[in-house]
């Protein structure tokens, strides 16, 4: 019979630590500022950032998070996969959002319009410059006014004019403003990315993220990449600039180790992961990679899993802690999050 | 007469003074296993490392022990995962006993696999003087000839470089076809798949006729090179009487193939590595290679280190209770 592993058991000689502990959060928002909140007191408890890890199976599993920590003002790296707010397709979609805040974003206007088929860069200069002689103030009044008016460019940009229009009015919440975006943007996303089906989950999340926002403005400005530089201070002692909490997946994580490791979403369906569902020899690989996240740890382990998560892919509600988290009860404390009015 | 004794000392060495020859106090500087894994020489080794007990000190050891045996460091070949890893381990064996190990012959797979064909490239049809391409250049290379017949004019969307190039890669690496790659990942270009082969093709004879190699040729031909020339397959077993693998459930099938091609002679092959964190199955890494190491040399000394020097108890015993969950 074919063999799945070699038996061993890890022991060791050093005294006794902290019980890991296994922090069921209600939403996936809780277990971000949990993170936040955690990693702060210890920081405080004379913790370097950088000897801290938060790890997790996929890059964008860490995307509320770093909106969190780009709030509460907490430096961090992340390896393995890109920044949520780098990757191209991320940048795209804000585009949309961007525009529509400020219409005489160049760069973001050349984003959206090469992304139509036919549509180069000559002809998105054109149109650009046409926007920009039209003296368009930037309020929110007059852009609608624009929108409305204005719409005799050549055919291949109707559809995406006819798209700012519909999501330039106020009353509609961003995540359904995404949502229209979406629609569009589907097809020249398949167009344009020939692995999309890796790239579809961060859209998903992008759409989630939003849906707990009522403005466009504030939901932009939650995305700014830097951390604001008065509150990294506070907490980030004088000559010790270089301080960063890592974020990584687990992946990249391998051969390291941290005086504090979180892990995070495990959850049925976002680790293990749904597409190794059907293999049992992917299974097999979740499970050590699994083992991997945990034996980073030298001192404390936090493993999260927030619950009911819908999965847009899917249409599935996820409210399954992982498979991996089973007979860990004996050797867990077991944490339920609640917070403070 | 003269009453002439045969001292027991002269002739049986005594285990403590042997030990007390060598440099380095191994036996004090190593917990039992690491010492046994160390001082295991001749044939085949099999090394399962658990997370944090050590595997680094004890390849670093090894080669010291190696050395101070008498074992010629020009004969010891140590093959680890980044060029890095190797400089770093001889450098540490350098600083624990002396400049002898800087000699060892230390790489990459592929580091190694570009020093042995320079020297042999005419034995595979190549000139000497190959260029190595590095994965934009070989994309370059695909984007030319996908240019040249015309792809990028269909109306039908074909793959860009980058995917094609990353099929071409990953069929060579895992051996599988470039059919159930696109059936599994791709299923949108699969009625594209006979262009696609025909490109990949293309893209080999490309290589040919320019003296040209990616990443993957330097292992695919050192591995026809060492099965199709006897020869060279033999000088090189003479040259590396000692061969050591960093990582090993990490590496592909064609990198397990050319350990067994250098070792087929001596069978002194010692691999090391941990099967519990073998997680790049993505990139053409196979965990059947240390699974099945028992089952290719049956008479394999394995030896596994599970005292760990990282975490505390309860850390390590979450992570004993998921693997013991795990498929057995």
């Amino acid at each position: 019979m074919q063999r799945h592993k070699f038996q061993k058991e890890l022991y060791t000689n050093k005294g006794s630590g902290t019980t890991p502990s296994i922090i069921t959060a209600a939403t996936e928002n809780m277990q971000s500022k949990f993170v936040v909140q955690r990693v702060l007191e210890l920081r405080e408890e004379g913790v370097p950032l950088n000897d801290i890890a938060v790890l997790f199976r996929s890059s964008f599993h860490s995307f509320d998070l770093e909106i969190e920590l780009n709030k509460a003002g907490i430096p961090y790296v992340k390896f393995g996969g890109f920044k949520f707010m780098e990757t191209a397709h991320i940048k795209d979609i804000v585009s949309y959002l961007k525009v529509l805040e400020n219409p005489r974003d160049v760069v973001a206007w050349n984003r959206i319009m090469v992304l139509v088929d036919g549509v180069g860069p000559r002809t998105a200069e054109k149109v650009i410059s046409d926007i920009l002689q039209h003296k368009v103030n930037g309020s929110s009044e007059s852009t609608r006014s624009f929108w409305s008016t204005y719409n005799n460019y050549p055919d291949k940009l109707t559809d995406l004019f006819d798209v700012i229009k519909q999501i330039a009015s106020g009353d509609i919440p961003p995540a359904d403003k995404i949502g229209i975006i979406l629609r569009h943007y589907t097809p020249q996303f398949k167009q344009k990315y020939d692995d999309y089906r890796k790239r579809q989950k961060d859209l998903e999340m992008f759409q989630t993220i939003c849906e707990r926002y009522k403005s466009v403005n504030s939901l932009l400005s939650d995305m700014a990449l830097e951390p604001p530089s008065e509150s990294v201070s506070d907490i980030t002692p004088t000559g010790s600039e270089d301080e960063y909490l890592i974020l990584s997946t687990i992946h990249s994580a391998k051969g390291l180790e941290w005086h504090t490791v979180f892990v995070m979403y495990c959850l049925e369906g976002r680790f293990p992961s749904y597409r190794s569902a059907d293999s049992p020899d992917e299974m097999d690989e979740e499970r050590r990679l699994m083992y991997v996240a945990c034996t980073r740890a030298k001192e404390n382990l936090y493993i999260t899993y927030p619950l009911n998560i819908y999965d847009r892919e899917s249409g599935l509600i996820l409210t399954k802690p992982s498979r991996f988290l089973e007979g860990l009860e004996a050797h867990t404390e077991q944490w339920i999050l609640d917070e403070e009015d | 007469m003269k009453k002439y004794t045969l001292k027991k000392s002269i002739f049986q060495k005594e285990p403590q003074k042997s030990a007390r020859q060598f440099q380095v106090d191994y036996q004090n500087e190593l917990n039992p296993a690491q010492y046994g894994a160390v001082t295991s020489v001749n044939g085949p080794h099999l090394i399962i490392a658990g997370a944090g007990t050590g595997k680094t000190r004890t390849i670093v050891f090894r080669v010291a022990y190696l050395v101070e045996l008498g074992v010629r460091p020009e004969s010891i070949l140590l093959l680890t995962f980044t060029r890095k890893a190797a400089q770093e381990m001889l450098r540490r064996a350098t600083s624990i006993l002396d400049s002898r190990c800087e000699k060892v012959a230390g790489g990459t797979f592929h580091s190694f696999a570009n020093m042995i064909l320079r020297r042999y490239a005419p034995l595979i049809g190549f000139d000497p003087a190959f260029t190595i391409l590095d994965q934009s250049d070989a994309e370059d290379v695909v984007n030319l000839l996908r240019t040249q017949l015309r792809l990028d004019k269909r109306k039908r969307r074909f793959p860009k470089k980058q995917l094609l190039y990353t099929l071409f890669s990953r069929s060579v690496n895992t051996q599988e076809t470039i059919k159930d790659i696109l059936t599994e990942d791709y299923p949108q270009y699969l009625q594209e798949l006979e262009t696609i082969q025909q490109l990949h093709e293309r893209y080999n004879e490309y290589k040919r006729q320019y003296n040209l190699m990616d990443y993957d040729d330097l292992l695919v031909h050192l591995k026809t090179l060492l099965e199709k020339n006897k020869k060279v397959c033999d000088e090189l077993a003479g040259r590396y009487k000692y061969i050591m693998v960093d990582e090993y459930q990490d590496t592909n099938r064609i990198q397990a193939d050319i350990a067994d091609l250098l070792a087929s002679k001596h069978r002194n092959l010692m691999v090391v590595g941990d099967d519990s964190q073998s997680i790049y199955s993505f990139r053409g890494a196979t965990i059947r290679n240390i699974l099945e190491f028992p089952d290719r040399y049956e008479d394999c000394n394995m030896i596994t280190l599970e005292e760990n020097y990282r975490s505390t108890q309860p850390v390590l015993n979450v992570a004993n209770e998921i693997l013991k969950r795990g498929r057995e």
